[in-house]
């Protein structure tokens, strides 16, 4: 009956009659039909199509696609479930969306305020050098934030190369995905898991994937770059130019980045209680750290002189656009999560029941997280293990007996979210700021297709084998 | 100090090239060169969610805005008056203020051109953020405004600035250096007037013979300003006002009728601003005249 009345609903969104009689909040996923991750879908297929297809539509009108998808799934769920409907998306918006955007936001104008200064020469060395610090950064000031203090002095320093592109793809590989692995706060999918119940060090155990990939890379490109640096018959630096000293501006935003680690892993380990926010009860030490990491950013706001983020050319509207697309990307998850948490009783039971070896998890976790955003992706297969393992265990639960018994498959879900980003552009948000600050500095950059086939195929997935051979089989 | 090297930053907005034809005037007491500036505003071109960078939209506006500005770039030449034109993608203000220095401009022309409605200020966030920023003189420029006088709305073209100047002094060291740039001017300027207001907030509680005090003084100072311009070959006259700064500099500009009013600006920062207001900005936003101000 409720799949009928979503239906209509759905797709004609008329008022239905109150029939729901269920108990308090139960799991919607049981009765939620499997059209309802239409929207879902189409969310994501918009973040993937449009800017292939129709860029400067989707460069003005992104938000309107987004509050599109939004509408369409949040009118029929509020009509056919009503206070459940309230709940849940009141749920996911209080709990995952919040907390991720301020995260995002917090370490985006913080590492914002961070500016490298001096005369860099791109030599093998540097560059290489440059890339391993990027990448054991972006653990610690998420991969937006190292990616953002290092692209810069990275693209002044090889202005002088000719064979430039590799090098950024690299840097989105390193820098921009795989060096985020360590903590909740590298890259997004693993905050999410953190605000699901995943401890903070747990994710320490993507060291050794983390360490061998970003090391096969490593090498990789210290010998490309070596070769092209050869090829292009650069006998010494060019010294047309005053050089500067190396220095960092704004260094005291490392103290507000400390706070932002220190805040978090507070959340993570006090137990203070818990309190009601328009019917959602959150534990008080989360709502702490939201205001801690408002704090953060707000102080580095203040004591960060403007010109160090006019010289950063720091901006807002990356984190604008990140926060529009995923209040859609939010909304439009829950049909999705809540079918994967139902289990066997839910409409997606045929996946759960494909989905079944650690291997699978990495490898379809990864591929979707290439094509579509990584985040989203992680929490739908996290859904996906709660629910093969432990349908109908309310999630915190059901995570804590994942890590306890099962802990490889969450390995490989979270080793394939946080990869598997630098396959496509559009893998994870840092990718398309850093490609967009490459371009604006003249580095011609590889296609869509032509970072797949040229540069993440041939070589990503070698690594991939790699790791699933040595963790995942 | 010569005002011989002008950077004129645009949106292309209308009435932008009439305003910048009224400066001309400023070949004859040694302007050489105009700076051509447009500013692609980084979110337009880059930062496409998932995408990356508009590099053709970015090609397309920077020709759309090169043929424009060497279009402006005839008019000028046909002036005797030299150009460059520049063309980058960033942050408008940040930009405005960076090309600047570089250039070494001696005044940057900002604000819009033409001001129509009603609403206040007269100028926007971006205009104010130089002018606050600005280590170099910058001329609020307002060639069209609509605004209130008397009940009824008024329309003023500000076409010729440096007839009737009105120079707004507080006696700082940026005042000193604002009467400097006013006797550059000399062959543009008809007469110019020099006022000083005894601001409210220091005349209040006040005894009488204190504040004639201030007020000889403030004469003497007065007639001091107008005589050296006098020296450099301007008329000018004295005025005393009393009461809100702002509101008097207005009263007493609109009384004689004066093209544009120039001040010292002590460039003062945010929270400074926020906390004890400035002057010189509440000028620029609520004056219906072209405001040069001297930092």
């Amino acid at each position: 009956m409720r799949k009928i009345l979503f239906s209509a609903g759905l797709f004609l969104l008329i008022p239905l009659s109150p029939a729901f009689a269920g108990g308090q909040y139960p799991n919607i996923g049981e009765t939620l039909p499997l059209y309802s991750v239409i929207p879902f879908v189409g969310m994501l297929l918009s973040i993937a199509l449009f800017p292939l297809l129709a860029p400067k539509f989707w460069h003005h009108h992104f938000g309107k696609v987004s509050a599109f998808w939004a509408v369409v799934i949040a009118v029929p769920l509020l009509i056919s479930y009503k206070g459940t409907a309230v709940y849940e998306i009141l749920h996911i918006v209080l709990a995952d969306y919040v907390p991720f955007i301020i995260l995002l936001g917090a370490l985006y104008t913080v590492s914002g305020g961070i500016l490298l200064k001096g005369t860099l020469t791109g030599t093998p060395v540097v560059n290489t050098t440059m890339l391993t610090i990027g990448t054991l950064l972006a653990s610690w000031m998420g991969t937006a934030g190292a990616a953002m203090l290092l692209i810069r002095p990275f693209l002044r320093a090889n202005a002088h190369r000719k064979n430039r592109a590799f090098m950024v793809v690299f840097f989105i590989f390193l820098v921009a995905n795989i060096g985020g692995s360590l903590t909740p706060l590298g890259d997004p999918p693993l905050f999410l898991g953190f605000l699901r119940g995943v401890p903070f060090f747990w994710t320490f155990n993507l060291l050794f994937p983390m360490l061998i990939a970003a090391g096969m890379l490593l090498i990789l490109y210290f010998i490309l770059d070596t070769y092209f640096y050869k090829k292009e018959g650069i006998v010494s630096p060019p010294d047309n130019e005053t050089k500067e000293p190396i220095r960092l501006e704004g260094s005291h935003n490392f103290i507000f980045l400390a706070g932002i680690i220190g805040a978090v892993l507070m959340s993570g380990m006090a137990k203070w209680g818990e309190v009601s926010i328009l019917g959602i009860h959150r534990g008080i030490q989360d709502v702490v750290r939201d205001g801690l990491l408002i704090l953060m950013a707000v102080l580095s706001m203040i004591f960060t002189p403007k010109v160090v983020r006019e010289d950063n050319a720091f901006t807002w509207f990356p984190i604008k656009e990140v926060a529009i697309l995923f209040i859609g990307i939010f909304l439009t998850m829950i049909p999705c999560l809540k079918i994967l948490q139902a289990g066997a009783k839910g409409e997606l039971a045929f996946i759960i029941s494909a989905v079944r070896e650690p291997v699978h998890y990495f490898w379809i976790t990864g591929s979707l997280s290439a094509f579509l955003d990584n985040a989203p992706t992680y929490l739908t297969f996290l859904s996906t293990a709660m629910g093969g393992f432990y349908p109908g265990i309310p999630e915190s639960q059901a995570v804590a007996l994942l890590i306890k018994e099962n802990p490889i498959y969450l390995l490989a879900i979270s080793v394939g979210a946080v990869f598997f980003g630098a396959v496509t552009y559009i893998g994870n948000a840092p990718n398309f700021m850093v490609r967009s600050i490459a371009e604006e500095a003249g580095t011609p950059m590889p296609s869509f297709f032509g970072y797949m086939l040229k540069y993440s195929f041939p070589i990503l997935l070698i690594v991939f084998v790699l790791i699933t051979l040595i963790f995942f089989i | 100090m010569k005002i011989e090297k002008i950077l004129y930053p645009t949106k292309f907005r209308e009435l932008a090239f009439n305003a910048l034809e009224s400066l001309l005037t400023l070949k004859e007491v040694g302007l050489k060169e105009v700076i051509l500036y447009y500013v692609i505003p980084r979110e337009e071109v880059g930062f496409v969610p998932y995408g990356g960078y508009l590099k053709e939209e970015e090609e397309r506006i920077r020709e759309e805005a090169r043929i424009r500005f060497e279009d402006w770039q005839k008019t000028l030449s046909a002036n005797g008056i030299g150009s460059k034109i520049i063309i980058e993608v960033g942050e408008p203000v940040a930009n405005i203020l960076r090309i600047a220095e570089k250039e070494r401009v001696d005044l940057i022309v900002v604000g819009r051109k033409k001001r129509t409605g009603t609403e206040k200020p007269f100028v926007g966030s971006r205009t104010l953020q130089i002018i606050t920023r600005s280590k170099i003189p910058a001329l609020v420029s307002k060639y069209m405004v609509q605004f209130e006088w008397d009940g009824e709305m008024v329309t003023r073209l500000n076409d010729d600035i440096f007839r009737r100047p009105l120079l707004a002094t507080d006696w700082s060291e940026p005042s000193e250096r604002a009467l400097e740039t006013l006797a550059s001017f000399n062959g543009l300027i008809e007469k110019a007037f020099v006022c000083h207001v005894i601001c409210v907030k220091i005349s209040k509680g006040l005894d009488k013979s204190e504040l004639y005090r201030i007020e000889r003084e403030s004469k003497e100072r007065l007639e001091d300003y107008c005589k050296r311009l006098k020296a450099s070959g301007i008329e000018a006259e004295p005025h005393l006002g009393a009461g809100r700064t702002p509101l008097e500099i207005i009263r007493i500009s609109r009384e004689l009728k004066a093209s544009m009013i120039i001040m010292g600006t002590t460039g003062k920062d945010r929270l400074h601003e926020i906390w004890l207001g400035s002057v010189s900005h509440r000028i620029v936003e609520i004056s219906e005249l072209p405001t040069l101000l001297v930092p």
